[in-house]
């Protein structure tokens, strides 16, 4: 150990603190790092024992290839075989709405569900559907309906029960397979699951199905596996499907840990500038330069050995302690194991990290002149400008990301580019969003000064506390900025999802305009017109508001488009005027005009002002084109026309649905209207209610969760921003130890001297935010152009402010513990610190 | 109990500063009596330990004595809260340091105005253009710290405690720092500022040229007052810190 070295860890040693300050990102970071190690251990370890797909008593497996009934009746009659159960689905048609009928036992091991209430169908032409099924459609047990398999007849079917599956989609049915075989499902299965008697010998019922399977033709052979096979190849997928998930938390955790590296780097800078005085006379007596630089490299392997090992170890700990936790709580989680290879790798990196970290600052602390000795500590100010190395390093990457940035621009998706590879464009907007990162380090010292100009201007109007604050975080520009680009890449991250997230929110409001302009929908399918009464009876109930009645047509043809027309009333609910349009607008419409979605304008070469020619059942119509929307029509029609137009094209004079919205809000308003609805067919299951309100809401609902989860990985890089900030603050107050003494000393009040800190420190949090916001709302925008959505540019001023307010308000409080401290110490014994 | 001429602008009655507990515990201060007269300069002297200053940070109110009393005009300070203390700092003292002590950051001007800042007072700009000619510093207004020399750098340092018009302006080694030349110069405005301006002035040295500019010198010894020289000259202050130091 040289001697350098060792005065280094003899002072660290006498404040063991100050080095977990500098390592405390570090610290953060391993802990992330390692526990979302552990997360994933405990999630894929909650799905393997969650997952029942092929239940256990399948014993072998018959499937991929040609399978039948036929089969199915051998194998049930093989010695050895206990039960054999074939799988088989067919989709079709209630009621207008899709309906899958899945074949299952409904009894014995060998079955997928389990019977909630009613009976298990054991007659041909019985069904039993899932709870969500049940509350979808509004059937019950005794409900009968007529089903249509694709093969245009209809069936009459009866619910005689409701079943529990894993998976409930809302539109589920199970019945035994002769059932489903009657409905149009034939002798085809898709496999056979085979239970074996107890004791059987398993290899031998193997060999004997395959010499069964292999009288059929090659090209359709099945094959035969053992349920265990099948199972873990199940379990696999499935924690493939948690490994992808993973994949994604681990781009934002590389992110957290890069951010770490930066506020390392930055607090290592601060502490060795504390002893510059020490190694400029450690220096002097004769210290090289190589072995003041190795011994300060050493001190940050160390650190991040220490603090790698601390977070790892504190992981372990919460990984562990929280699964028990919460299996009190109810929660079925598995606890992880002791991935050691992985902590080991974990503290691994927080070495190399530090290390790395650690280079830059050690090689300027290791240059210190011996003279520095001598100097008075007082007079050595904080340079605050640039070299040209950094100029350079700064401005070569800002020129690449706006040259990347103008391409993505110049290439731009209209919105009838064809062909259009979206993976490249956003490549390029990340590597254009990284170099103007890379800038923003470089050049962060020059930036600190106009913005501190513009957001200390009312700070400086309140008096000498904020001017003395403003003064204290300008007067180490270089610190601020390296402390404030970190929170400045939290913030881009943050702006960018909120900003996406408002205009894919407005996209959506767009589609649902078109697609579920109303809470309900009733309908009896295409081409099935509603029986006279049934808008009369609607708009008599006081549970429904907006009843509008509609017609469409599923197919006329414009030019050689084949498009369905609706005559909407688009004034009648509130959600049409959501509508985009691309070109002029509904209002005005009147006969012998017409509202075209997009795709029929494009195809058909139409722009507002032509003349399209519609035929229908009759026609042809000539019928002038007043608006082109953005997207599909309402009701996903082509074309928006007037009543008594769609007559002239053809259309019966019976309404084809109804669309009405519930009278009163919250779940109970909704409940009564949908009941309400449900009630003017008066039990003819033929027409269905669509609860146009759901898909809005698992919309909206899916948005939200897509944003917490986002924000909530993206809370990692704040976080660590944060604890850099926190760092930095509590380096800078021990540094400035004298300066606080003299301001108390010429009658600065406690209070104001914590104030003043405070806003040092939240400074760094508005300096980083408005870099953040200046980076992160742009590059949001290019992002969703380049994803090539038609997305609007949405601008959530509130929610950005929100962001930008909590952000300011955590790094204040990350101030005030080294705030409440400085403003502890004595004056003369601040005064008295070197 | 000894009584003080009200011409006292601060003054210390058996004033002991212990710090630490127990076998660690020393008196820096053991028992001082002695006030500082109005309008005069007074200089403080003694060997390294012998508790000048303490002294000093106790009659600044940046301190706080174990038992006596520190009297500013008639106001006890020592049992003040500390709230009433940085008041006093603020409005009734100022400080000279023997390393200046400047904020980096801020212009010469903004030192020099820093007390009446944080006071939110406004500054009488008579005052402080006298005041500014006074000290030389006129052009200098706009430089920070880094660009000044120290002899220029402490020159702002007394300017920014005299802002204030402070009834004593204390200085600790204010020529510490600095070459024989400015040290001359600093030392020559003190002295000025007390005959010409009747500013009360109490300074730590233990340079005898320095104490030569006084009117008076107290002398400090472990803790106690070891005598007093008025109109001191080099030689004067130099023979007594000898006997001081042969003493003990």
């Amino acid at each position: 150990m040289n001697a350098v070295l060792r005065t280094q860890l003899a002072g660290v040693a006498r404040r063991p603190s100050r080095m977990l300050l500098t390592g405390l990102a570090i610290l953060v970071a391993s802990f992330v790092v390692y526990a979302t190690v552990l997360a994933q251990q405990i999630t894929v370890r909650s799905v393997l024992n969650g997952l029942s797909g092929t239940p256990e008593a399948v014993g072998l497996v018959v499937g991929n290839g040609e399978v039948d009934g036929d089969m199915l009746t051998a194998i049930s009659a093989l010695p050895g075989v206990a039960e054999a159960a074939g799988r088989v689905q067919i989709g079709s048609q209630v009621g207008g709405r899709y309906l899958n009928v899945s074949a299952d036992p409904g009894r014995g091991p060998l079955s997928l569900v389990a019977l909630a209430s009613g009976r298990y169908p054991s007659a041909a032409g019985e069904i039993a559907i899932t709870p969500r099924t049940a509350q979808l459609t509004g059937f019950a047990v005794g409900t009968s309906a007529d089903l249509d398999p694709g093969t245009g007849t209809k069936v009459p079917v009866t619910v005689v029960g409701l079943v529990t599956a894993r998976d409930d989609f809302g539109y589920d049915a199970y019945a035994p397979w002769t059932t489903v075989s009657a409905l149009g499902a034939g002798e085809r299965l898709n496999q056979i699951d085979v239970r074996l008697d107890p004791g059987a010998d398993p290899d031998a019922v193997r060999s004997r199905i395959d010499a069964l399977v292999a009288a059929a033709p090659a090209d359709g052979r099945p094959e035969v596996a053992t349920g265990a096979d099948v199972r873990l190849a199940e379990a696999r997928a499935a924690s493939a499907d948690v490994n992808s998930v993973f994949a994604v938390v681990g781009m934002f955790v590389a992110i957290a840990v890069a951010a770490a590296g930066l506020i390392a780097a930055s607090t290592f800078r601060i502490v060795f500038a504390q002893r510059m005085r020490q190694l400029a006379l450690l220096r002097a007596v004769g210290a090289g330069r190589g072995s003041t630089f190795r011994a300060l490299a050493t001190e940050g392997a160390l650190t991040g050995l220490l603090t790698g090992l601390t977070g790892v170890l504190a992981a372990l700990a919460v990984g562990h302690a929280l699964p028990p936790l919460l299996r009190a709580a109810g929660f079925t989680v598995a606890s992880p194991g002791f991935p050691v290879f992985r902590g080991i790798g974990t503290v691994l990196l927080a070495v190399v990290l530090t290390v790395v970290a650690v280079l830059a600052p050690a090689v300027s602390a290791s240059r210190v002149a011996p003279l520095e000795a001598l100097r008075s500590a007082s007079t050595t100010g904080a340079r605050t400008g640039i070299g040209v190395l950094r100029w350079i390093a700064g401005l070569l990457p800002l020129a690449g990301a706006v040259a990347v940035a103008a391409y993505v621009v110049a290439n731009l998706p209209g919105a009838d580019t064809e062909n259009y590879e979206v993976m490249p464009m956003l490549l390029a907007v990340v590597l254009s969003g990284t170099l103007a990162f890379i800038a923003l380090i470089a050049l962060g010292p020059v930036l600190v000064r106009p913005v501190l100009a513009l957001a200390g201007w009312p700070l400086r109007r309140l008096g000498p506390v904020g001017r003395l604050a403003v003064g204290g975080v300008g007067g180490s520009a270089r610190r601020a900025a390296a402390v404030s680009v970190v929170v400045a890449l939290g913030v881009t991250l943050v702006a960018g999802v909120l900003v996406g997230q408002a205009s894919m929110r407005v996209l959506m409001e767009r589609e649902t305009a078109a697609s579920a302009p109303a809470d309900f929908d009733l309908t009896g399918g295409d081409g099935v017109t509603l029986p006279d009464g049934f808008a009369e009876r609607a708009a008599r109930s006081g549970e429904l508001t907006r009843v509008t009645p509609y017609r469409r047509v599923s197919s006329v043809t414009v030019g050689d488009v084949d498009a369905p027309v609706t005559d909407v009333d688009t004034t009648a609910l509130p959600r049409f005027a959501d509508l985009d349009y691309h070109a002029g607008s509904a209002s005005g419409l009147g006969s012998g005009k017409v509202v075209v979605a997009r795709f029929v304008a494009d195809l058909a070469g139409l722009t507002v002002g032509d003349t399209a020619t519609v035929r229908g059942a009759k026609g042809p119509v000539p019928l002038v084109v007043i608006g082109v929307l953005s997207d599909m029509g309402p009701l996903h029609s082509g074309l928006l026309v007037t009543p008594e137009d769609l007559t002239r094209l053809g259309a019966p004079a019976a309404y084809s649905g109804i669309l009405a919205d519930a009278a009163h809000d919250g779940a109970e308003g909704r409940t009564e209207a949908l009941r309400a609805l449900r009630a003017v067919p008066a039990g003819d299951t033929a027409y269905s209610v669509d609860i146009l309100a759901d898909q809005r809401d698992q919309i909206e609902s899916g948005l939200r969760m897509v944003l917490a989860v986002a924000l909530g990985l993206i809370g990692l890089t704040v976080l660590i921003a944060v604890v850099g900030v926190g760092a930095t603050t509590a380096l800078s107050v021990v540094e400035r130890a004298r300066e606080s003494g003299l301001l108390r000393a010429i009658g600065m009040s406690r209070g104001a001297l914590r104030t003043m800190l405070t806003t040092e420190s939240a400074l760094y949090g508005v300096i980083g935010a408005v870099l953040g916001l200046a980076l992160g709302v742009p590059y949001a925008w290019l992002a969703l152009q380049a994803v090539g959505l038609n997305a609007p540019l949405a601008l959530p001023g509130w929610q950005l402010a929100a962001a930008f307010v909590a952000l300011v308000v955590l790094t204040a409080l990350a101030g005030v513990f080294p705030a409440r401290r400085a403003a502890r110490v004595s004056p003369v014994s601040a005064l008295g610190t070197e | 109990m000894q009584t003080y001429p009200p011409a006292a602008a601060v003054a210390a009655v058996d004033l002991v500063k212990v710090y630490g507990t127990g076998d660690t515990a020393v008196r820096a201060l053991d028992g001082v009596s002695v006030g500082f007269d109005r309008g005069r300069f007074t200089a403080i002297m003694g060997p390294s330990g012998s508790g000048k200053s303490t002294l000093m940070h106790c009659l600044a109110g940046l301190d706080t004595a174990t038992t006596g009393q520190v009297l500013l005009g008639g106001t006890d300070l020592t049992t003040r809260s500390d709230r009433v203390l940085t008041k006093v700092r603020r409005e009734r003292i100022g400080f000279v340091f023997q390393s200046f002590n400047l904020l980096p950051q801020l212009t010469a001007e903004r030192n020099i105005l820093l007390p009446l800042d944080l006071a939110g007072r406004r500054p009488d700009q008579e005052h402080l253009d006298r005041l500014v000619t006074t000290l030389g510093l006129a052009g200098r207004l706009g430089h920070r710290p880094s660009e000044l020399s120290g002899g220029q750098q402490q020159r702002v340092a007394l300017a920014r405690a005299l802002v204030t018009r402070p009834e004593v302006l204390f200085a600790d080694e204010p020529t510490g720092n600095l070459d024989s030349r400015s040290g001359a110069e600093v030392l020559g405005l003190l002295r000025d500022s007390a005959r010409d301006l009747g500013q009360t002035i109490v300074m730590v040295t233990h340079d005898p040229g320095a104490a030569a500019y006084a009117d008076r010198v107290v002398l400090l010894a472990d803790g106690r007052l070891a005598g007093e020289i008025h109109q001191p000259d080099i030689a004067s202050v130099t023979d007594a810190l000898q006997t001081l130091a042969s003493a003990r």
